[in-house]
């Protein structure tokens, strides 16, 4: 009997496969694509205080191997997600992790007060990097201080488990994660996309409404293993690993860089079935390998 | 105002023209086989592919992601409307142009191969429920089907579809040039009136298809309000734009299909962004609201911002 399970800062996963927030909404959509179940944890889309339209289009790009976005956080808002969107979802009994992004310091403290009266959230994820909004966003992510004063503000109104997702355009990635550690975060995610952009030929200009977006896709895998890697071995916390999950490989990449659940972001764009075509051939990987525990491998590219 | 995000009930859903793929069963994933490649008339291509489970479920002006090569580049699918969907032999059909590197390697494809197809996504036109809306004293309402360019190809299922039951089914159809022109004989075999536009003149009435749109407009003055058409709409968005600004004082009930950059094609993502009109605020998304959407529920390109 193979063992996929793991646990993440005592939230226990039926396998390590993480909705990464952004490509899941709050799951409605993809309930009519593919079963909610094949998740280990499901993280819904970043969550504002007050409702977010989004930026102008054209917020997609396809890149080599990746993809450009400006989505601009576009949700319902702290309110409706409470009432309606996290209620729904909790049918599905996987874990659910609220992903939130602050103007400020104080809206990161009043989102980890409005979270902690609704049932069923197993964890709340800050977000201190996502580079397509103006004010607060990756601004609180760039540097250690500001990173660690974000975390501090929801662990002082949150009290369950604490997640920072981190990004990788910061100079010192290791330093962010070692604050956001000593921030409160029981658990770190990395990493969100990086900065990039496109110009159209055509016209001679920006693609994007927004001129500059996040990359993602297997474009950016070998950063995010790299910083997987390096921040796994500085901090004693767990780690999401994410950025560019096509395949049970990349899966295997992160778990052996030191990730404890691994994300899949754009993948699931492009392949809706994903998941559940990664978790068979995660289990014909360990009947060939004759592996227990999948989550023994974690670290296992620096623990020798 | 209520936004649009966060999936608001909206009102022309409860109008019931239109259907999301959701109420067939949802869209699938599947390994479609090639069953045919043609080069047509205007330079593009109609790809035939055996993917029963779609055809079964497909209505109208809904479109499919396709994966137009393994591997992760080029990593995104790419929507196409529907220009076939055959339920009987399990067949649907795509018509595209060569225009970017994911149709070049499209150009490589062979009879016999297979790829990955995702769909119905988006909300396709129920033809049995726009014939029976405002059925007026001259029996059926009459239907416009305006395009441009490509945009001819997904209209001819819904002409297919309400042929039977619609004596009076008018294509404008406009192009840069003759060369340009898609063949149009598909629709004039089931019973619709094409009338074919050029800019340069070339081929049928010169200028854009709003010209003939205006004659068509003018002579229906008469029997236009007791029996109001109702006029679909599929090409680029300054034709679209165009048509809007046309039949905006009409009784005519005017639908658009639209194109935005897309990623997911399936509503994940929230990528394909459309400004909604006034009242309501914020973004319409083209994959999961659209891609047809009332006319008058989108501001289209510059439309509505003093431009």
């Amino acid at each position: 009997m193979i063992d996929l399970s793991t646990e993440l800062a005592g939230i226990r996963l039926r396998n390590p496969l993480v909705a990464a927030s952004g490509v899941f909404g709050y799951g409605e959509e993809y309930a009519r694509l593919g079963d909610i179940r094949w998740f280990g944890a499901v993280s819904v889309k970043g969550t504002t205080l007050k409702p977010r339209e989004g930026n102008p289009p054209p917020r997609v790009c396809e890149t080599p191997s990746g993809m450009l976005n400006s989505i601009g956080l576009e949700n319902p808002g702290a309110e409706v997600a409470a009432r309606e969107k996290i209620p729904w979802l909790r049918q599905f009994g996987v874990p659910i992790i609220v992903n939130v992004s602050g103007n400020t310091y104080e809206e990161f403290s009043e989102l980890g007060t409005i979270f902690s009266d609704v049932e069923g959230i197993s964890a709340l994820e800050v977000n201190v990097s996502c580079p397509n909004v103006s004010s607060g966003g990756m601004a609180f992510g760039m540097d250690a201080r500001s990173c660690y004063r974000a975390a501090l503000s929801v662990r002082k109104t949150w009290k369950g488990p604490l997640i920072v997702k981190l990004t990788p355009n910061s100079p010192d990635i290791v330093a962010i994660a070692r604050a956001a550690v000593e921030g409160g975060a029981d658990i770190l995610s990395l990493v969100n996309t990086l900065i990039g952009m496109a110009i159209d030929i055509k016209t001679r200009r920006p693609v994007l409404g927004n001129v500059t977006g996040g990359l993602s896709g297997p474009a950016i895998k070998p950063v995010a293993i790299r910083c997987v890697y390096q921040v796994a071995q500085a901090v004693q916390v767990p780690i999401i690993g994410m950025g560019g999950v096509s395949s049970y490989r990349d899966v295997l990449e992160f778990l052996m860089a030191g990730a404890t659940a691994v994300g899949i972001g754009a993948g699931l764009l492009v392949d809706p079935l994903l998941p559940k075509r990664i978790l068979a051939d995660l289990e014909d990987y360990c009947q060939e390998e004759g592996i227990v525990n999948l989550s023994t491998l974690t670290g296992c590219a620096w623990k020798g | 105002m209520r936004s649009p995000h966060g999936n608001a009930p909206r009102g022309y859903s409860e109008a019931g023209l239109m259907e999301n793929s959701f109420a067939g069963g949802g869209p699938v994933e599947t390994q479609a086989r090639i069953v045919s490649m043609n080069i047509e008339q205007g330079g593009v291509h109609t790809t035939l592919l055996y993917a029963p489970e779609i055809a079964l479920r497909a209505v109208p002006m809904q479109f499919v992601q396709v994966k137009v090569a393994p591997l992760n580049d080029p990593f995104l699918r790419r929507p196409f409307g529907l220009s076939r969907i055959s339920p009987e032999e399990g067949i649907i059909g795509i018509t595209w142009a060569t225009v970017g590197r994911g149709t070049s390697l499209m150009g490589l494809w062979r009879e016999g191969d297979t790829v990955s197809v995702l769909g119905p996504l988006g909300n396709g036109l129920r033809t049995d429920r726009v014939l029976r809306t405002n059925p007026g004293p001259h029996g059926r309402r009459p239907v416009w089907l305006v395009a441009g360019g490509t945009g001819l190809a997904p209209l001819y299922p819904l002409a297919l579809s309400l042929g039977p039951h619609c004596r009076d089914i008018t294509v404008l159809y406009g192009a840069r040039t003759a060369e340009a022109l898609m063949d149009t004989s598909l629709f004039e075999t089931v019973g619709c009136k094409v009338t074919v536009a050029t800019e340069d003149g070339s081929a049928g009435v010169k200028g854009r298809v709003t010209g003939p749109l205006g004659h068509l407009l003018a002579s229906f003055n008469g029997p236009l309000s007791s029996n109001p058409p109702l006029a679909v709409a599929c090409g680029p968005t300054p034709m679209l734009r165009a048509v809007k600004a046309m039949l905006r004082d009409t009784p005519v009930e005017l639908y658009v299909s639209l194109e935005e950059r897309m990623a997911c094609g399936t509503g994940l993502c929230k990528g394909c962004a459309v400004k909604a009109a006034p009242p309501r605020s914020g973004y319409f998304h083209v994959c999961s609201d659209g891609p047809v959407f009332p006319a008058g529920e989108v501001l289209l390109g510059g439309e509505g911002q003093g431009a």
